[in-house]
């Protein structure tokens, strides 16, 4: 996902990325950030914050622990607003969405 | 919940299997060893059919049945039918085991023995109902993953079935053909069936997963089920009916490549792989394979030789050899993960957490690999020049990697949570 600076919501999106890196895949030891998991965060409601995202597998065993870490993040930082959680399949995650980090934690 | 999200099954669905599987294969070590002059005589003997059936039920099944309830939901994008049932189905594959193996180790050809196939039965049936009502495959369309699952189940069934008739007629005699016939059929639908077929369906779904791959290829899995299931059914029809071995090369053939099209499937995920480093647990993987596929070549020394040592040595390269080399592998890229997330799951992103690698000590598996290859070696060429000394050599390697394994699996199911809060350096250990 890229963050641009013209954004009205910038300063809480940038807020929620740094947050998210915090938020680690159990099997490959990288952030859900740099992975390109995270698809979208919509601020636009004042009351809720619409955060569209994918898993590398569809059903996988550590999607509950990934979703409970993206609220256990985001709860805090924006405790006035509704986190609403979309995980999506569509489109699907592929290496390109990885960040260079990402890549070069993987051996690339 | 988001609904986007699956339930995992329930942790008492998955670890008893995992825990009672580790112990087993302790017991199965010591077994061997104790028994090792087996390794030099023919398989038909009550001490070789209770290490065959530690080997095939309490270690390998009863390790399967814990991995597929928890990854029938990953197969079939779907959440398990029922962990009650699979926690039924556990104390049935056990209790039947257990009489199974003590009945063969001792020979009391009696309602022991029987009870204990019912009893496997049971669990297998259990183990069918939760796989094919998670297939819901009335509602969903199936892929040939799916496919490879269904069949093994089936397989699976079958196998059991015939082991009852098997004992059954070993204390009331019943059949009019070859005993040793049928106990053929019996071993292969087993092996080829169940053990092929489910490792199949398993690794083509898992080892993309944690490789980081895709292959496109899927036409290759498609060839490699129809070969593998044209080659069992046709020997088992072939041999039922004609009672003739003169096919058989044919349909070891078949089955040889459809174990060749789903490697080759492997191997192109392998080579689309992100994750560039490959783990040990990995190279469990890959040695597996070169042992089936050894153990091919073996089973054509078998048709073409009568010496016993071709069959000893093919039924160590097909249990020891390749299924359990993958188990070994593949527990630790499954069991840590379960734990973790019972632990952990809603911490996660809230403190510093271990992360899944952290429950064992994986320096021992590195051991264990180079262990295994040793005792390998040792039980090859033991069995080859018929040398006791050396069998016994390869079986003591082999209660060692048991031992590295079993204390590796306690230690990860008695894992207490560690927190560590992110903005300092306390660390607490709660229960």
């Amino acid at each position: 996902m890229e963050l641009q600076i013209t954004d009205p919501h910038y300063r809480e999106k940038s807020q929620a990325l740094t947050a998210l890196h915090g938020v680690i895949d159990p099997e490959l030891y990288i952030n859900i950030v740099d992975l390109g998991l995270v698809y979208d965060l919509d601020f636009s409601n004042p009351e809720e914050i619409i955060l569209t995202m994918t898993l590398t597998t569809p059903h996988c065993p550590l999607e509950e622990a990934i979703s409970n870490g993206v609220e256990n993040v985001m709860t805090p930082l924006f405790p006035d607003r509704k986190l609403n959680l979309n995980i999506v399949w569509e489109p699907e995650w592929n290496m390109s969405m990885m960040s260079d980090e990402a890549r070069e934690q993987l051996g690339f | 919940m988001n609904p986007a999200i699956g339930n995992t099954p329930k942790e008492y669905a998955v670890v008893p299997f995992y825990a009672t599987a580790a112990v087993v294969f302790f017991i199965f070590t010591l077994l061997m060893f104790i028994a090792a002059p087996q390794f030099a005589a023919h398989y038909f003997h009550g001490k070789t059919l209770a290490l065959v059936h530690t080997a095939a039920l309490g270690w390998a099944t009863m390790i399967i049945f814990g991995a597929a309830y928890q990854l029938l939901p990953v197969i079939f994008e779907r959440n398990l039918y029922s962990s009650i049932l699979a926690l039924a189905s556990y104390f049935f594959l056990l209790a039947g085991s257990i009489l199974l193996i003590f009945s063969f180790w001792y020979f009391f050809l009696s309602w022991g023995m029987i009870s204990g196939g019912i009893s496997v039965i049971v669990a297998v049936l259990l183990y069918c109902f939760n796989v094919f009502k998670t297939a819901d495959f009335k509602k969903n369309k199936l892929n040939i993953q799916n496919y490879f699952i269904i069949s093994s189940a089936l397989y699976l069934l079958i196998t059991c079935t015939i082991g009852l008739l098997l004992v059954i007629n070993l204390a009331y005699p019943f059949f009019n053909i070859s005993h040793l016939e049928i106990l053929k059929l019996h071993a292969h639908l087993g092996i080829v069936g169940w053990f092929l077929q489910l490792i199949t369906g398993i690794s083509v779904r898992l080892v993309p997963m944690f490789l980081l791959s895709k292959s496109n290829k899927s036409h290759l899995l498609s060839l490699s089920f129809i070969f593998q299931n044209v080659g069992i059914l046709g020997f088992t029809l072939d041999r039922y009916f004609t009672g003739s071995p003169a096919r058989s090369t044919l349909y070891l053939i078949l089955v040889g490549v459809g174990i060749f099209y789903w490697l080759f499937y492997l191997r192109d995920t392998y080579k689309n792989r992100l994750k560039r480093k490959v783990e040990v647990q990995m190279k469990f993987a890959f040695i597996s394979f070169g042992f089936l596929i050894a153990s091919l070549f073996v089973a054509l020394l078998i048709l073409n030789f009568s010496d016993i040592q071709w069959s000893t040595l093919y039924g160590t390269f097909i249990f020891l050899g390749w299924i359990s080399a993958i188990i070994l592998g593949k527990t630790f890229k499954t069991l840590p993960f379960i734990i973790w997330n019972t632990r952990y799951k809603t911490l996660h992103g809230k403190m510093k957490l271990p992360m899944p690698k952290d429950l064992y000590i994986e320096q021992w598996i590195h051991y264990q690999y180079k262990l295994f290859v040793a005792a390998m070696l040792l039980l090859t060429i033991g069995i080859v020049s018929n040398i006791l000394l050396i069998i016994k050599a390869g079986l003591f390697l082999w209660i060692l990697i048991a031992t590295l394994y079993i204390i590796n699996i306690f230690k990860i199911l008695f894992h207490k949570k560690q927190l560590t809060d992110g903005t300092s350096n306390n660390r607490s250990t709660l229960p």
